[in-house]
């Protein structure tokens, strides 16, 4: 596997969390709101949405029910467990510091460094 | 953390999460192509793009699988069900493959079991390893002693040892209070404990002045006897028992495994209160022998201690005649040494054949293995193919070696308990701590990690290889490494078995010899019989002689008797008298110079001795019973070794003969010549020997056996000969046992030896023919195409046979040569346990080397006969 998936993986960890926050949503729904929300730019890998999920919900951060879905089918509804809200928590701080850090290097110029 | 561990628990429990995962991903797909269709696309267009956009569903199915907690669990019990699904397909291999594995770990942790206490139990003292054992050693006693002349003047001026100690031997000992009991009481020095770091389990240690000639009566009792006999009293301390009529103060108890450096059983430890002064007078100003241990100052080695003791010892050298001086040495060996002395050639013998059946089991092991992989080679290319990962593939061979190495350690425990048990029942009585020979669970593990290990190694070797492309497309052909490796291992196979087989020979050949030599005497129809008396109520030999007179009568009057010997020792039987050579002084003769000859047993028995065991006088004649009464006249049957020797080319009738050199010693006269009888053991040369005749006067009843010849089987005699004695006197316990068992008790050691190594080497042969065996069934089977092919061209079955046998006898000659070297080199080692047969006896090897080529052809044989049985037509057809 290439060396940038951890990092993505703990992305997509992330992003799936930050969706659920908002209200319970099935694997589709996910995959859909995190393209719109950001426009399109980040397509998920569909095929890594599940074993995401899954992984997830054996950790204990999120926990899934069966319902009905938009148009009546019966689907698998994924939503935030507290331990889930926890971990929210900790990986956007942990994103922040990362962002933020990554942002002072990427935006340096060599005025700023001089 | 508790709660992660309940989730887990509920995702291990959840039965049909598969089906929900599909039930979840189909709905992803429908999803999105119905949000293709409402974009217009044609129902089949969406589907066909919905697919493409998700990606491999099945992998994204596993992937998921995956993240389950106990997933690898679930793809172990796969493993297992594909590995026990291959070993139901191929029976043969799995038998045979655990049942060598139950060999190997069942002899071996059986014979490790047995060994490990003798070579290396961990000795019951304090830092057992500065212990040492001091004396003197001498070509006739190889256990070193030392005497009084000496151990004292070593005490004083020694400087190696922080301690010195010694015992005087045990005697036996009668406790007689209101529960009477025969015991051994050992007398030791007042720092005997000490110096060996004991502390009793109850009470103290002697004192210094206890151990002082007329010094305070004290004792200290052994654990076994306080228990049995005072019931765990912890009022024992200072209570005054009775020995020998003494009173004797109890001061302690001793801890549960004491046991005396020279392993003698002891019930009973007393001070030694030795008279130091009179050491340098008694027993001709040398003393009383007595056997030292010493405790090394730290940082002294052994050969330090040998060095600064050695002028010390040949101080005192002189006080001994200087006629035997140079016959004696000094010998300090660790205590542990001395211990194992005579079982340590023993002990190796058979770590070392066990060493090898293992190692053949382990090859056996391995040779299979590679087999069955070199003909799985197209099924793990396909399995690979269809996208097994490696890992999965090596997790495969090695749950399947797994699989093998833990029903083969199952089977071998098993089998080791049974093997120990039967090695106990087998063993001699003088083979030291059998009796607490346990399995051992430290060996029981190694041996197991040593197989699961060998399993686990030629199990992954091969799966470790890629997978040649080739070997998808081409038949399945073994590698030419994995053949010559496979072998090599039946070339050693049958060399290791070769080695064990000779050996195994060799020893049963001796022991046939021992067991079939003529002893000179009967042993069958002859018992003997010992009457314990105590030391109280036979107090003088007077009344000892009363009473055996009287059982000598009572006897003779059971019906079936034949007849009845009295003497104070039987030949092959114990311990008997025994006179220098140089002692025996001819009338007319001047004496033989006085270090020459050795030493002459000496047997005093009634003229029915001869009779009892049927050794023939062969010339004169027999002592008579009237003789018995006519105690001034001394009359000696000689031996015809010993007649011989004394008069070479004389009648030795009527030769007078005194046994010492005092002028008021009696003189015997010869009044015949006994056949010479086995006297010493079943392996040494006869010791001459000379038979006093025993009078009916007080002085010649000191030790009495008798011995009953009788047409009677033993159970039916037995009993009367200990009613008729318990009707002269209740109280003596009486020993009474056929001879042969006596005699054969004597083999004991051989036998033992003999039939273990026979074990191990009907083991290895086994285990070889079934390598030698598989190994050509499979090259049998690699070739059938081959085969067909030759045949087709026309070659006949014979030189197919020829071609197949080939093959198996290079390997056979090969291990048979080397075999044959190793174990000519390694039967050295065997020479001091052998009887009237070489190391390198000719007959044997040739026997064992035809022996074991002819199996080994016979196991090539079949597979080779059954190569020429190939239809052509099938055989080109197979592909």
């Amino acid at each position: 596997m290439p060396p940038s998936t951890d990092l993505l993986q703990g992305t997509l960890d992330l992003l799936i969390l930050k969706t659920l926050a908002l209200e319970s949503m099935h694997g589709w729904g996910i995959a859909q709101r995190i393209q719109q929300v950001s426009r399109d730019a980040l397509q998920i890998g569909q095929g890594s949405l599940y074993p995401a999920l899954h992984r997830l919900e054996y950790r204990g951060w999120i926990q899934s029910d069966w319902g009905a879905s938009e148009n009546n089918r019966r689907a698998k509804f994924y939503s935030l467990t507290p331990a889930g809200t926890q971990q929210l928590q900790t990986e956007l701080e942990t994103w922040d510091r990362l962002s933020s850090a990554i942002g002072l290097i990427v935006r340096q110029t060599p005025e700023t460094a001089s | 953390m508790i709660r992660r561990r309940l989730t887990h628990l509920r995702f291990l429990l959840h039965p049909n999460s598969r089906q929900e995962l599909d039930e979840e991903l189909q709905f992803h797909i429908e999803q999105s192509i119905q949000q293709k269709t409402a974009q217009g696309i044609s129902p089949e267009e969406a589907r066909r793009k919905a697919l493409i956009e998700f990606g491999g569903v099945e992998r994204t199915r596993e992937q998921s699988h995956q993240q389950r907690p106990g997933w690898w669990i679930e793809t172990l019990a796969q493993d297992i069900r594909y590995a026990l699904r291959g070993f139901r397909r191929n029976p043969v291999f799995t038998l045979t493959a655990i049942a060598t594995l139950a060999l190997g770990i069942g002899a071996t942790t059986a014979v490790f079991s047995v060994v490990d206490p003798i070579l290396f139990r961990a000795l019951p003292y304090g830092h057992p390893d500065r212990l040492v054992s001091i004396g003197l050693f001498h070509s006739l006693e190889k256990q070193e002693f030392t005497l009084g002349g000496f151990y004292y003047y070593w005490k004083e001026n020694q400087t190696a040892f922080s301690s010195l100690t010694e015992e005087g031997g045990e005697t036996e000992c009668d406790l007689t209070e209101h529960n009477p009991a025969r015991l051994n009481c050992a007398y030791v020095e007042a720092n005997f404990l000490p110096t060996f770091e004991i502390s009793p389990f109850l009470g103290r240690n002697f004192l210094p002045e206890e151990d002082r000639p007329n010094g305070p009566q004290v004792a200290l009792i052994s654990y076994a006897l306080w228990h049995t006999h005072y019931n765990r009293d912890p009022g024992i301390l200072n209570r005054l028992i009775e020995i020998d009529g003494h009173k004797v103060r109890v001061v302690g108890v001793l801890p549960r495994d004491f046991e005396m450096p020279r392993l003698q059983p002891t019930d009973v430890v007393m001070p030694r209160a030795v008279d130091i002064a009179a050491q340098h007078v008694v027993n001709r100003g040398i003393g009383w022998p007595m056997w030292a241990f010493a405790r090394l100052k730290p940082r002294v080695t052994i050969e330090q201690a040998r060095e600064s003791m050695n002028p010390l010892y040949r101080d005192v050298l002189k006080i001994i005649p200087p006629e035997f001086r140079q016959d004696f040495h000094l010998r300090i060996r660790s205590l542990r040494d001395r211990q194992v002395d005579d079982i340590r050639l023993v002990a190796w013998i058979l770590f070392g054949s066990v060493l090898a059946v293992l190692l053949i089991s382990c090859a056996n092991v391995a040779s299979l293995l590679l087999t069955r992989v070199a003909a799985r080679q197209r099924e793990l290319a396909v399995r690979s193919a269809l996208g097994a990962s490696r890992g999965r593939l090596i997790r495969q061979a090695l749950t399947e070696a797994l699989l093998l190495s833990v029903s083969g350690a199952a089977a071998g425990c098993v089998l080791a308990a049974i093997l120990l048990k039967i090695f106990v029942a087998i063993a001699p009585a003088g083979i030291p701590f059998l009796d607490k020979a346990a399995l051992d669970p430290r060996i029981l593990l190694f041996t197991i990690v040593l197989s699961l290990l060998c399993g686990a190694i030629f199990g992954l070797f091969p799966a470790l290889q890629r997978p040649r492309p080739g070997a998808l497309a081409a038949r399945s052909t073994s590698s030419g490494s994995h053949a010559a490796l496979r072998r090599a291992l039946v070339v050693g196979q049958i060399a290791g078995s070769m080695v064990l087989l000779s050996g195994a020979a060799l020893l049963l050949r001796s022991f046939h010899n021992l067991q079939s030599q003529n002893l000179g005497m009967h042993t069958h129809g002859v018992l003997t019989v010992q009457a314990s008396l105590t030391i109280q109520r036979y107090a003088s030999n007077q009344k000892k002689m009363e009473f055996y007179q009287q059982v000598e009568g009572a006897l003779r009057r059971i019906p079936g008797v034949s007849a009845i010997g009295v003497s104070d020792s039987l030949p092959l039987a114990g311990l008997h008298d025994g006179r220098r050579y140089a002692d025996l002084l001819v009338d007319g003769r001047p004496p033989t110079p006085p270090n020459t000859g050795g030493t002459v047993a000496s047997r005093s028995v009634t003229p029915d001795y001869f009779r009892a065991l049927g050794i023939p006088i062969v010339q004169g004649q027999n002592f008579t019973e009237e003789q018995r009464d006519l105690p001034n006249e001394s009359f000696m049957i000689l031996s015809r070794l010993l007649a011989d020797r004394l008069f070479p080319h004389q009648n030795p009738l009527g030769q007078r003969l005194r046994l010492g050199w005092n002028d008021d010693d009696a003189w015997f006269t010869v009044v015949g010549v006994a056949a010479d009888v086995r006297n010493t053991d079943l392996k040494e040369d006869n010791q001459p020997e000379f038979y006093k005749l025993r009078h009916n006067s007080e002085g010649d009843w000191n030790h009495t056996i008798l011995t009953v010849e009788t047409a009677l089987p033993p159970e039916t005699i037995v009993p009367w000969i200990r009613t008729q004695i318990s009707r002269l006197d209740p109280s003596i316990p009486v020993d009474v046992e056929p001879l042969r068992v006596k005699v054969s008790r004597l083999a004991d050691r051989p036998r033992f030896e003999s039939a273990l190594l026979g074990f191990f080497a009907f083991t290895g042969l086994l285990m070889a023919v079934i390598g030698l065996y598989g190994v050509t069934a499979f090259m049998v089977a690699q070739r059938t195409q081959e085969v067909g092919v030759r045949m087709a061209l026309g070659a006949s079955r014979s030189s197919i046979l020829r071609l197949i046998l080939w093959d198996g006898v290079r390997l056979i000659a090969l291990g048979t040569t080397l075999g044959l070297a190793a174990a000519l080199a390694l039967s050295r080692l065997l020479r001091t346990m052998l009887f009237s047969i070489g190391p390198h006896d000719p007959v044997t090897f040739a026997a064992v080397t035809a022996l074991l080529a002819l199996v080994a052809l016979i196991a090539t044989l079949l597979p080779a006969s059954s190569a020429t049985k190939v239809d052509p037509v099938v055989a080109l057809r197979y592909e």
